[in-house]
């Protein structure tokens, strides 16, 4: 008995680990460079293009709004996944996330858009509040009345004998404005997505 | 005829060996064994449900959140779907990082899945130290993609970023150092005289019984049967992927298989780095209308989606067959019928690595 004790202050009572067992210091936690985390503003000016809140894919997560004279976009925490897509989407690189911006400057990647208006006329009604709705339209034909009537030929959409008719698809900003005031849920808008990069110069590989 | 059954011994659905909710009905007669039933449905999400009428671009982070332990291997699969109803082809260099991406998320779940099994059978230490090395490999996870868990790497036509010289260095650097420490963690495993004790000739499964209950994955390649599916892959195809198997059938071979898989990926990682093609990462092309069935090796076995896509490219029907199910079924019903206790069957039934999340998604 008391020669093991003698043996396992031998073995075990060595002054560095007695040291490092009062004094050891574990490294403080950091958060990666590399940690994809919540997007934030890099201070670039928004243009209020919405690409950000098109690609996001939390409901919820971010939205554009008046910041003082212009626009900026604000993030709700608890809805976003971080996932990266409207630093990824943004054509003016007004958020940041972990390394994606200078990722994508050096790789020359990025997302192309479309927007395509898809209504099922099982459902609508016809009522014309999509038309009516639409901030393009708005802009186009100021004069645009309740039932979504419209002279101008220049409008994303109008009603034509009490059916709805997509006359310029390609001017649709994607805003889905049209799919929340619509009562029946028949008008939506697909929004469709591709990865791109540039052809690669050589030597960055 | 009447069956003499002593106790009924539920386990589960809050046990401390069980990584996630399920509940094992057991019949025992002293301490053995005769019948056994599983009992599912803690935690169903839905998530088929939510995914139909979206783009991928949100389908696939929900892909990503029907399993946390194998994430990347649903985005993946979901991808490669989407790519072969659109037709759209990738990049060389782009299909060879995937192959790392997955192949790193495999090393950790296998990692995982054998910490669990450590853990069950009493053998904390060596839990903690593969769980320590799991830690190293979701930081060179993280490196690659910017998250540990949620990924979203793969996107249709390519990936997300490419992979920078000085970052291929540091994972080589990485994946030595895991290696070393897989060394000598298996050895530990392999020899320890206590561990063999509680793991060789435990939960046998026998070839013709693994046949009759369909398993896949680990769990039938411990059983003799090299079915994998990543032979069937184009990239793995090209790096000259042979499945590992076992002949033992035990809870040890289960678990031995596992670390040989996380071997095998540690090269299949160096041969891409090697070999990593020159150009771009990110082929494009849109989405389109269609309807398939595709299938990957998850590292729980065969994993299956059956997507069909409007003209949009936006989901109409999906179905995803998860693994995990028939390895639960094989478990229960064959596994542990005739376990000398009850502690070896918290064993067997972790030694399948049932992944509760996935089978009820």
């Amino acid at each position: 008995m008391g020669l093991s004790l003698v043996w396992y202050l031998k073995e075990f009572a060595r002054t560095e680990w007695i040291k490092k067992f009062l004094f050891a210091k574990t490294a403080p936690l950091m958060t990666p460079s590399h940690f994809r985390g919540f997007p934030e503003p890099t201070g670039k000016t928004c243009q209020h293009a919405l690409f950000c809140m098109m690609a996001c894919p939390a409901p919820g997560a971010i939205e554009v709004v008046h910041a003082g004279d212009g626009w900026m976009p604000r993030i709700h925490k608890g809805h976003c996944i971080r996932c990266g897509l409207c630093v990824e989407a943004c054509p003016n690189g007004v958020l940041k996330s972990g390394r994606i911006l200078e990722t994508m400057e050096r790789e020359g990647t990025s997302l192309l858009f479309s927007f395509r208006i898809a209504i099922d006329l099982e459902l609508c009604t016809g009522c014309g509040n999509c038309c009516t709705a639409c901030p393009v339209n708005k802009g186009i034909d100021t004069q645009m009345g309740a039932g979504g009537h419209s002279s101008n030929d220049e409008v994303i959409m109008r009603v034509q004998k009490g059916d709805i008719v997509v006359i310029h698809e390609d001017k649709c900003t994607g805003c889905k404005t049209c799919e929340v005031s619509c009562p029946t849920g028949a008008i939506r808008i697909a929004r469709i997505l591709e990865g791109y990069q540039q052809p690669v110069q050589e030597g960055l590989q | 005829m009447k069956r003499t059954v002593d106790v009924n011994i539920p386990l589960g659905p809050i046990h401390p060996c069980f990584k996630e909710p399920a509940r094992l009905k057991c019949e025992a007669k002293g301490e053995r064994i005769v019948a056994a039933e599983v009992e599912l449905g803690y935690m169903k999400k839905g998530i088929e449900r939510i995914m139909k009428g979206r783009p991928w671009q949100e389908v696939m982070f929900l892909a990503e959140r029907v399993c946390g332990i194998c994430s990347v291997i649903h985005n993946m699969v979901f991808i490669e779907a989407m790519e072969q109803i659109s037709g759209i082809t990738v990049p060389p260099r782009a299909a060879y990082l995937r192959v790392i991406a997955n192949e790193l998320d495999r090393m950790q779940s296998h990692l995982l899945a054998n910490f669990s099994y450590c853990y069950t059978i009493e053998h904390e230490t060596l839990g903690m130290y593969l769980l320590d090395l799991r830690e190293q490999v979701m930081d060179e996870l993280e490196r690659l993609t910017g998250a540990r868990v949620t990924c979203a790497y793969i996107i249709p036509g390519g990936v997300r970023c490419d992979i920078p010289r000085p970052d291929a260095e540091l994972l080589q650097a990485s994946l030595d150092r895991i290696e070393r420490d897989l060394h000598r963690y298996s050895g530990m495993f392999a020899e320890g005289p206590m561990i063999a004790l509680r793991s060789r000739g435990v939960g046998i499964l026998t070839q013709e019984a693994a046949h009759r209950a369909h398993v896949v994955g680990p769990t039938a390649r411990a059983s003799g049967i090299a079915v994998d599916c990543r032979v069937n892959h184009p990239t793995y195809r090209h790096l000259g992927f042979v499945p590992v198997s076992r002949p033992d059938c035990d809870n040890f071979a289960r678990i031995m298989v596992r670390f040989d898989e996380v071997f095998q990926s540690i090269g299949l990682i160096r041969k891409c780095l090697t070999d990593l093609p020159k150009g771009v990462i990110r082929g494009g092309g849109v989405c389109k209308a269609g309807e398939t069935r595709y299938s990957g090796e998850a590292p729980r076995g065969e994993l299956t989606y059956f997507i069909k896509s409007d003209e949009f490219g936006r989901i109409i029907e999906i179905q995803i067959q998860t693994p995990s199910i028939m390895n639960i079924e094989a478990c229960c019903h064959e596994m542990i019928i005739g376990a000398d206790s009850i502690a070896d069957v918290t064993s067997t039934f972790v030694s399948a690595d049932p992944c509760i999340a996935c089978t009820e998604r």
